[in-house]
């Protein structure tokens, strides 16, 4: 028994002085890539971590079909002479703190060209504050918190369009329905009561009173709630017209079922992506929750088209089709590429200069942005979203309806 | 053990602190140096009341907390220099102690650190809905100033020698209750309260002191995780967690020791860390398993911890058959 | 009317609360261990519905057992590999065991599982009932039911069956028990499989309402705290009550004062009363 654990103690020690050393190629060019990879949120970081590495071997080895993609011909970055592009993933564990020591490690012991991240904006804004004092440059796909960009940083880019945008689309959505003659003046908002939907729900709230909306009901609730009975149970006693849910993953699974348990069924059921875009969401209750509105700057697309053809790598990968915020970290993935191959260099006030005058049109993008071009604030001012509706197993855009894949299905078909 | 040899480690152990961030030119160790000095702050604290009086609190995140939210909102409303945070944390945190303190020291045992555990969820429940403190968004510090009052700074060297500045503090603050008649009677109200009480023990009043300095220490390591990473909010605040950790770092380097808690905190970062930039990338959540099975091993083999490892090794090896006499 | 439902509401999830605080109640009230690691065995229950119904094409009334079965094997080899050694040790050492544990378990369960959620086919125990215009779900309707059943039963297990007293014997005095020739340590090592048990078949219930991830421990756990402190260390029928109890409050505090505040009325209540009446609704006052 003692021996056993003085050996345990001992390798204990051992461990943690252990360090490993990779080796790379000399001329590979190092991206750290800051995602939660365990926790609650992990199936998303490390889909978008996939997303990632399939770009990555899209740029670095020839893949047929993708020569119309900035860099797809798969040679490397012409810019560099070829040099290949070496993904770090680490682990933030959902924790700004520990978000924070690892983006440390990628800068100084990785010594990695540039980042991208983070998911949680609570990650993003600690992570981001470590590459401002360093100057090294982060890519933001997916985070969608306000203030991330109003710190005057001058380090950070975001690709994504961010809460406001979203509430906009929503409220521009319901407001043409009204013109077509629906009836749209309540409506109710449910959100989960993080630093997400807190901030989506605050931009939703500011919109929808510009546009006349009337709030009937304004419910935050715990995320990972066990039951959310008297929530619906709200909501079948206020009647509003259309309900905007902001929750992730398990919290839209519960909502979906004790609907149809409470055999409740607004008109408009509007999901705002995180937990309704996600897979599981789509194979858990997609059948009965036929005709929720998503945004979503991703669709698959039809056959043959660029996006399909990201999504069937995607699916050979995962085994599942790309959802929304992996595709938005993805084509941030894509734009840093481009920015670095135009620089020339993997110093980073050059990669920084050539983020500064990005002008990608969206013929060059897979995702419903306008384009990319970043303001003084790092904001990418040509982000855009579509609104989606699930039909089928599958979100079609509807929104807006000039090119949109199909018409609106109103109302919420549910499960029936 | 000798007590030259004694007083030559305790130099080393003082200089290598000292010089540690020096001697390397990596602000990656810096920084795992600070986080050390951090953790080792709260853990030592925790272990006046936890590990001296016995009174496992799991709720000691709420200190923590105060300690942390205090520099930023002042940042954050006033633009002020965080540094006035600090006395308001801390008085703050003494506030709460004595709330909780006075009503909860009757209770024994589990019902103590159940009653912490609610408090600490209530607070920070009602922190993450409170729009004054951020509610769920949480309070962000300057991220670069030209003020040193700001307290930001590029490198971690400054950030190092606050912390192990503030531990000396709180180790100095130890030794001397340890030493005192106060430390008497919290080592008898932690072998049995009912015997200390029949022998006039004021253990109620005494659990309150001690809980209350415990509170202050605390706070003060919340105040200083704030400055260095710049964010607060309800999760890195009072999330359960950290409370958890604390309670760890200590047990593990040896509860109701001295120098316990630093030496948990000494090898527990790092290995946290190592296997989370070893393990974390691939995220099969390896890293917890590993610090899972370590917990269980310390708890079912050496709930002393290290300290105590190391007490029973040297008393074997070292001191052949009979322990030595300190003069 | 809208009352009566939200009211409906509340009990059924308070049932679901009971059922799987039975167990932690029973292992704290017998030896004074707090189970951190309670919330990972209904986790695990629940992967075991899944496992049973996915993989193994179980039906429904068998992935309960298979859980039950399986959650008390675990719940014994627990004892024997861990609290047996902490159990008469300081409550440090206790906490820790236990905590260690939660995290082996809850990653194993990741790393085996991954991160994606997964569910239960549904409306595998059939569709919502309809009573006079309130609306009953039925995997819940089922879960109160067999908690229901499982309270009563455990109870009249400890207090009429010959097993029951040798387990309350060793709760009370071990030593004595010893002379009377009864073994505390395998009565302890029932003891923990029961509530493993317990837990196992409460997540192959609540996996039939409930999306299931290897961190769903997290909240489950710590309603299990609230509630078996509400009801008393202990006392089996103590947890029953006050999960109804819970389940009722927190639906009636979502519903009129506001969602995020039915967690601040359920903690409030339960520093109330831990101040005033510590041995909780029907514990002994120790």
């Amino acid at each position: 028994m003692n021996f056993l654990k003085n050996i345990s103690i001992i390798g204990l020690f051992l461990l943690t002085f252990a360090s490993v050393q990779s080796s790379y190629a000399a001329d590979d060019v190092k991206i750290g890539l800051v995602y939660p990879l365990s926790g609650t949120s992990a199936s998303v970081g490390k889909a978008t971590v996939d997303a990632c590495e399939i770009a990555a071997k899209i740029i670095n080895e020839p893949t047929p079909g993708f020569e119309d993609l900035p860099l797809g011909a798969g040679k490397g970055l012409p810019g560099l002479g070829g040099a290949k592009l070496k993904l770090i993933p680490v682990d933030t564990q959902g924790n700004p703190g520990e978000g924070q020591a690892q983006t440390l490690r990628l800068i100084t012991q990785e010594k990695v060209s540039s980042l991208l991240g983070a998911y949680h904006s609570a990650v993003a804004i600690t992570t981001t504050a470590v590459a401002e004092r360093y100057g090294v440059p982060f890519v933001i796909g997916d985070s969608v918190a306000a203030n991330i960009t109003e710190r005057g940083f001058k380090w950070t880019f975001r690709v994504t369009p961010i809460a406001s945008d979203f509430a906009q689309s929503y409220i521009q959505f319901l407001d043409e329905l009204k013109k077509n003659g629906r009836t749209v003046n309540n409506i109710a908002i449910v959100f989960e009561n993080t630093d997400y939907g807190v901030s989506v729900s605050g931009t939703v709230r500011n919109i929808a009173k510009q546009f006349g909306l009337n709030i009937v009901a304004d419910l935050a609730y715990n995320a990972n709630s066990a039951d959310v009975s008297a929530q619906v149970l709200q909501l079948k006693d206020k009647k509003p017209d259309a309900v905007i849910f902001i929750s992730y993953t398990a919290d839209a699974i519960l909502y979906a079922k004790t609907m149809k348990s409470l055999d409740y069924m607004p008109p408009v059921l509007i999901g705002d992506d995180a937990g309704f875009s996600d897979f599981a969401f789509i194979n858990s209750v997609g059948n009965i929750a036929q005709g929720v509105v998503d945004r979503s700057a991703w669709v698959v697309g039809p056959k043959g088209s660029l996006s399909y053809k990201i999504n069937e790598l995607f699916k050979a990968k995962t085994g599942r089709d790309m959802d929304d915020t992996s595709a938005r970290g993805m084509q941030a993935f894509f734009v840093l590429a481009d920015a670095i191959n135009r620089a020339g260099s993997t110093k980073p006030e050059a990669i920084q200069a050539a983020l500064k005058s990005t002008n990608l049109k969206p013929e060059q993008l897979f995702m419903g942005y306008k384009g990319v071009k970043f303001d003084e604030k790092g904001q990418n001012i040509l982000a855009s979203t579509y609104l989606t509706q699930l039909i089928g197993n599958q979100y079609y855009t509807v929104y807006p309806t000039k090119g949109a894949e199909k018409t609106l299905v109103y109302p919420y078909k549910g499960w029936k | 053990m000798n007590k030259s040899i004694e007083k030559f480690l305790w130099g080393l152990l003082i200089l290598a602190l000292l010089v540690f961030p020096i001697s390397f030119d990596n602000p990656y160790y810096e920084q795992l140096g600070s986080l050390v000095l951090l953790s080792a702050i709260s853990a030592s604290a925790w272990n006046l009341i936890g590990g001296y009086a016995g009174q496992v609190s799991v709720g000691n995140v709420v200190f923590f907390g105060a300690g942390a939210y205090m520099p930023l909102l002042f940042y954050h409303i006033w633009g002020i220099s965080p540094l006035w945070g600090f006395p308001v944390g801390v008085v703050v945190s003494l506030v709460i102690a004595i709330l909780i303190g006075i009503p909860t020291f009757r209770l024994s045992g589990h019902y103590f650190s159940m009653a912490t555990i609610a408090v600490a969820e209530l607070i920070r429940i009602v922190v993450s809905n409170w729009d004054f403190l951020g509610a769920s968004v949480g309070l962000t510090g300057p991220a670069v100033s030209d003020r040193w009052s700001d307290l930001v700074f590029r490198s971690s060297m400054p950030y190092y020698y606050m912390f192990l500045f503030t531990l000396f503090v709180v180790l100095l603050v130890t030794y001397r209750i340890e030493n005192s008649r106060f430390g008497y009677y919290l080592r008898a109200i932690k072998s049995g309260e009912r015997a200390a009480k029949s022998l006039g023990v004021p253990v109620s009043r005494y659990k309150l002191y001690i809980f209350m300095i415990s509170a202050v220490f605390t706070s003060l390591a919340g105040s200083l995780y704030a400055v260095k990473f710049g964010f607060i909010d309800p999760n890195s605040g009072f999330g359960l967690l950290i409370s958890v950790n604390m309670i760890i770092i200590a047990a593990l380097g040896g509860a109701g020791r001295l120098l316990g808690p630093l030496l948990g905190a000494i090898v527990l970062i790092p290995l946290q860390s190592e296997t989370n930039s070893l393990f974390g990338g691939g995220g099969t959540g390896i890293t917890y398993i590993i610090n899972g099975a370590i917990i269980m091993l310390i708890a079912c083999y050496e709930p002393g911890g290290l300290l105590n490892l190391w007490d029973r090794i040297s008393a074997k090896y070292f001191s052949k058959g009979a322990p030595k006499d300190d003069a | 009317m809208i009352f009566l439902q939200v009211l409906v509401s509340g009990l059924l999830i308070g049932a679901v609360y009971a059922l799987f605080s039975s167990g932690l109640t029973l292992v704290w009230g017998m030896m004074n261990v707090i189970n951190f690691a309670h919330g990972e065995f209904v986790m695990l229950g629940m992967y075991v519905a899944f496992v049973a119904l996915t993989a193994l094409h179980f039906g429904v009334t068998s992935f309960g057992v298979l859980a039950a079965i399986l959650l008390f094997i675990l719940g014994g080899v627990v004892y024997f590999i861990l609290i047996r050694r902490v159990m008469r040790g300081p409550m440090l050492a206790q906490i820790l065991a236990t905590f260690g544990l939660l995290l082996v378990l809850r990653y194993s369960a990741f790393m085996a599982f991954g991160s994606d959620f997964v569910n239960l086919p549904e409306d595998i125990l059939g569709p919502s009932l309809n009573w006079g215009g309130i609306l009953l779900s039925a995997p819940k309707l089922v879960a109160g039911v067999t908690a229901l059943v499982i309270t009563i039963g455990m109870h009249l297990m400890l207090t009429k069956t010959m097993l029951g007293s040798k387990i309350l014997a060793v709760a009370e005095n071990p030593n004595a028990a010893m002379l009377m020739g009864i073994q505390p340590d395998r009565m302890q090592a029932i003891a923990w499989g029961i509530s493993g048990a317990s837990a196992g078949i409460a997540g192959a219930l609540i996996a039939t309402f409930y999306p299931i991830s290897a961190t769903v421990g997290e909240s489950l756990g710590l309603i299990a705290f609230v509630v078996v402190t509400f009801g008393g260390f202990g006392s089996v029928p103590g947890a029953m009550l006050a999960g109804l109890l819970i389940g009722v409050i927190e639906s009636l505090s979502a519903f009129y004062f506001g969602p995020v505040y039915q967690d601040v009325v359920v903690y409030a209540l339960f520093v109330l009363v831990l101040w005033f009446r510590p041995q909780g609704l029907m514990g002994k006052k120790s």
